[in-house]
């Protein structure tokens, strides 16, 4: 069976944003949720790096294990999901995140966040596939109609990726290879010529994978 | 043709050296940079130049976005699996270790010694151990203290022991009901530490004579009896555990409860462990406190629902404690809110200062 | 099932029990008549019955010491519920709904503020009404359900914050519904009688010249 993963290349993310924006469109997600964000580390110094972060999908989700009402399942194609029927908004889940992927509608006092939502790798939820109820809950699901997230699928510069984890990461080697082998020779410093700093802050082409 | 040959051969020699030259530049020239950071290490010490900004991402280096929100910035949480390795494999298996096996020594005691029992047996005369404010106090602390730490263990041990019963839409509703009433019946706590720690700090202040109680062990293994005041000095370490280890459920409690003064997760994390630790070390401490307060020893439960215990039960366990009693009683006119019962002043002056 | 009945019938039930059953108290104690005060009166009734029901709202000067707590959890107790009850968000919107009128509800945090101030207000009466030896003799097995069942109701109530497990609702719902029953028949009345009996205490003093 298929095991989805998202993979951002961080050598091709621009931070347009195009991949939050698709994201919220195509699933209406609550107000103050963004199931996806894109950060910049060394945000306007020599350096700087772009990654289009929602939830990996993670094999050994710790999510999933901390849920104390235990609403977490992994569907057969590896995506994992949660029942919000089950979810009680205790914000564990995003405690234990790595990636800061478990959102929630509210932040009110006395712990009230209504219902966690994140990314579902455009799968929808528990309920009947692209019925009403699943919309309104998880928004859209995609991958019971063929097709992968939308986020990677409007990527322009192709950086994130999405699809089964095998296809994925042969992509992404294929382009290492391109590349070339060494970090020295592709980047800031041939793509502006500066002196220092090619060697001291370039990044090889490298990958968040779910685990 | 002689030097046509030689020409040819020195042709050929220089093809030979440009091939070898060019396969032993193409293996070397790449190592360069390796040979750079080997003789220079402070200019190029690092063989994957990318390590720095990993290791930095994951050690929560706060990045921009335009996301708004808490913690929105940081790539990875590298906290979060260190705070799942601690609730999971730390606070809730040895939490039920904890609590079952001081349970299990309860019982064990209970059977093997019985209740503590007044020497000579009771006298039938009472004195009046609590007044009405302070069992007051007690009890409103009791009702919501097991009222934080049911909904509490529901929500650390439910999914193990409740999911197999209630089926996993059945312990969503439970779960939620218990989340939303811990939340809410948290903050009272702290008002009901505050009046218990105004009510009877007074009493439970180190005075001579703890010291011997606790070496002794207060006489609960020796048996022989073991001097102490209105409270021994097992009740005021129970006192101060409560005391301190509601202030610390109360500050972490508030801390996880208000989500609203953009406290990032790395807080809400060490508020998470503190409190989940100060609960289990506060409600394993309380089965003692109940056992004791009940079938532990005979005759206790009175101080705590009408308010008066048995003489002999007094100069058992508080001999000091009831000689004052005694010595102030003896003094005013008023003997009889000590000595006889439900008398008119005992009963019309029912609150007590402080 | 179960929700139907208690959004539908039991619903229906209740507000009847609870509206003939308070119009059926109140008119009954109404229609006991007094016999005929034929002494000449030395001050006036109405200002007897206007100036008690002011006065009760404070303990009397040598009652402060000894009735403090019980003022000050009898003020935070009632404050709290009435809030509660009508600045709720969600009471806002049940009422809306079945009534047509709104108003502007509380923040979320205020509200349960006011829950938190009442629940501190019952626990501590509760708790003084079995502890203090003469409220625990005349207080009955009405005292105790009365206070239990709000109780109850407002913990339901607490229970179903999060709005997301109708069965939450149904179940404050249903404790509501108890507790609407219940109130005609006990002493719950006295959120309708108050103001009464201190009027008649008042004009029956304030007749004869004496401050009640």
């Amino acid at each position: 069976m298929a095991r989805m993963k998202f993979l951002c290349d961080a050598q091709r993310c621009i931070e347009c944003n195009a991949c939050v924006t698709a994201c919220k469109n195509e699933n209406e997600v609550p107000w103050g949720v963004n199931r996806r964000r894109v950060v910049t580390i060394n945000d306007g110094s020599p350096g700087e790096r772009s990654m289009s972060v929602a939830c990996m999908h993670c094999s050994d989700a710790p999510c999933a294990a901390v849920c104390p009402v235990d609403c977490f399942y992994t569907t057969d194609d590896g995506v994992v999901l949660h029942d919000k029927d089950i979810c009680i908004g205790c914000g564990y889940c995003f405690y234990a995140c790595p990636f800061g992927a478990p959102q929630f509608p509210k932040s009110e006092a006395f712990g009230s966040r209504g219902k966690m939502d994140k990314c579902t790798f455009c799968g929808g939820g528990p309920e009947a596939d692209n019925s009403p109820e699943e919309y309104a809950k998880y928004g859209s699901n995609r991958l019971a109609e063929g097709k992968l997230p939308l986020c990677a699928e409007m990527c322009a510069t192709r950086s994130l990726i999405a699809g089964d984890g095998d296809t994925v990461s042969e992509i992404f080697r294929e382009r290492v290879t391109w590349r070339g082998a060494s970090g020295l020779t592709w980047g800031w410093g041939v793509a502006y010529g500066k002196k220092g700093i090619r060697r001291g802050h370039d990044v090889e082409g490298k990958a968040t994978g779910g685990d | 043709m002689a030097a046509h040959k030689k020409t040819g051969a020195r042709h050929h020699r220089i093809i030979v050296w440009s091939l070898l030259s060019l396969v032993g530049l193409t293996l070397l020239l790449p190592l360069i940079p390796y040979a750079v950071a080997y003789v220079n290490p402070e200019t190029g010490g690092v063989p994957n130049p990318g390590a720095d900004l990993w290791r930095a991402v994951r050690e929560a280096d706060v990045g921009t976005t335009q996301v708004q929100g808490v913690d929105t910035g940081v790539l990875i949480n590298a906290n979060g699996e260190r705070w799942r390795h601690f609730r999971m494999n730390q606070l809730i298996p040895i939490g039920a270790m904890l609590m079952g096996s001081v349970l299990a020594l309860i019982v064990l005691f209970y059977l093997v010694r019985g209740p503590l029992r007044i020497q000579g047996g009771p006298s039938g005369k009472k004195i009046q151990r609590f007044s009405v404010f302070e069992r007051i106090t007690h009890w409103f602390t009791v009702s919501l203290f097991w009222l934080l730490a049911l909904t509490g263990l529901i929500l650390l041990y439910g999914r193990f022991v409740l999911i197999p019963v209630l089926g996993p839409e059945g312990f969503g509703l439970t779960a939620s009901a218990c989340k939303e009433a811990h939340n809410l019946f948290g903050p009272m706590f702290l008002v009901a530490i505050l009046m218990m720690f105004v009510t009877f700090v007074k009493d439970n202040i180190y005075a001579r004579g703890d010291l011997n109680w606790l070496l002794k062990g207060g006489g609960m293994l020796g048996g022989g009896h073991v001097s102490a005041g209105r409270f021994n000095a097992g009740e005021k370490i129970w006192f101060w555990i409560a005391v301190l280890g509601g202030l610390v459920l109360s500050a972490s409690g508030l801390v996880l409860d208000f989500a609203v003064f953009g406290q990032g997760r790395a807080v809400m994390e060490i508020s998470h462990v503190l409190h989940g630790i100060a609960a289990l070390v506060v409600i394993t401490v309380s089965f003692g406190h109940v056992y004791l307060g009940t079938a532990g020893v005979e005759g206790t439960i009175g101080s705590m629902t009408n308010g008066y215990v048995d003489e002999a039960w007094a100069k058992t366990h508080h001999d000091r404690w009831y000689a004052e009693v005694k010595a102030a009683a003896g003094k005013t006119e008023e003997a009889g809110s000590v000595g006889g019962g439900a008398t008119a002043s005992s009963v019309v002056s029912p609150v007590r200062d402080g | 099932m179960f929700a139907q009945l208690v959004d539908g019938i039991f619903w229906n039930i209740a507000l009847w029990v609870f509206g003939i059953g308070v119009l059926w108290r109140i008119l009954s104690i109404f229609r006991v008549r007094n016999k005929v005060d034929y002494s000449v009166p030395r001050g006036s009734g109405l200002a007897g019955a206007i100036g008690a029901n002011l006065r009760r709202f404070i303990p009397r000067r040598e009652m402060i010491s000894r009735t403090r707590l019980q003022v000050v959890a009898g003020y935070l107790f009632h404050l709290g519920l009435f809030a509660l009850l009508v600045f709720a968000a969600p009471h806002v919107l049940f009422i809306e709904a079945q009534t047509g009128l709104n108003w502007t509800p509380m923040p979320y945090w205020a509200f349960i503020v006011s829950a938190q101030l009442a629940f501190i207000g019952l626990m501590l009466l509760w708790f003084h009404r079995v502890m203090h030896p003469v409220t625990r003799l005349i207080s009955d097995a009405d005292d105790h359900i009365a206070a239990i069942l709000t109780f109850v109701v407002m913990l339901t109530g607490c229970m179903a914050l999060i709005e997301g497990f109708d069965g939450l609702r149904v179940l404050h719902r249903f404790m509501v519904e108890l507790w609407l029953v219940y109130f005609p028949f006990s002493r719950l009345m006295h959120a309708f009688m108050f103001i009464p009996s201190r009027a008649f205490t008042g004009a029956w003093f304030g007749r004869r010249g004496v401050k009640a």
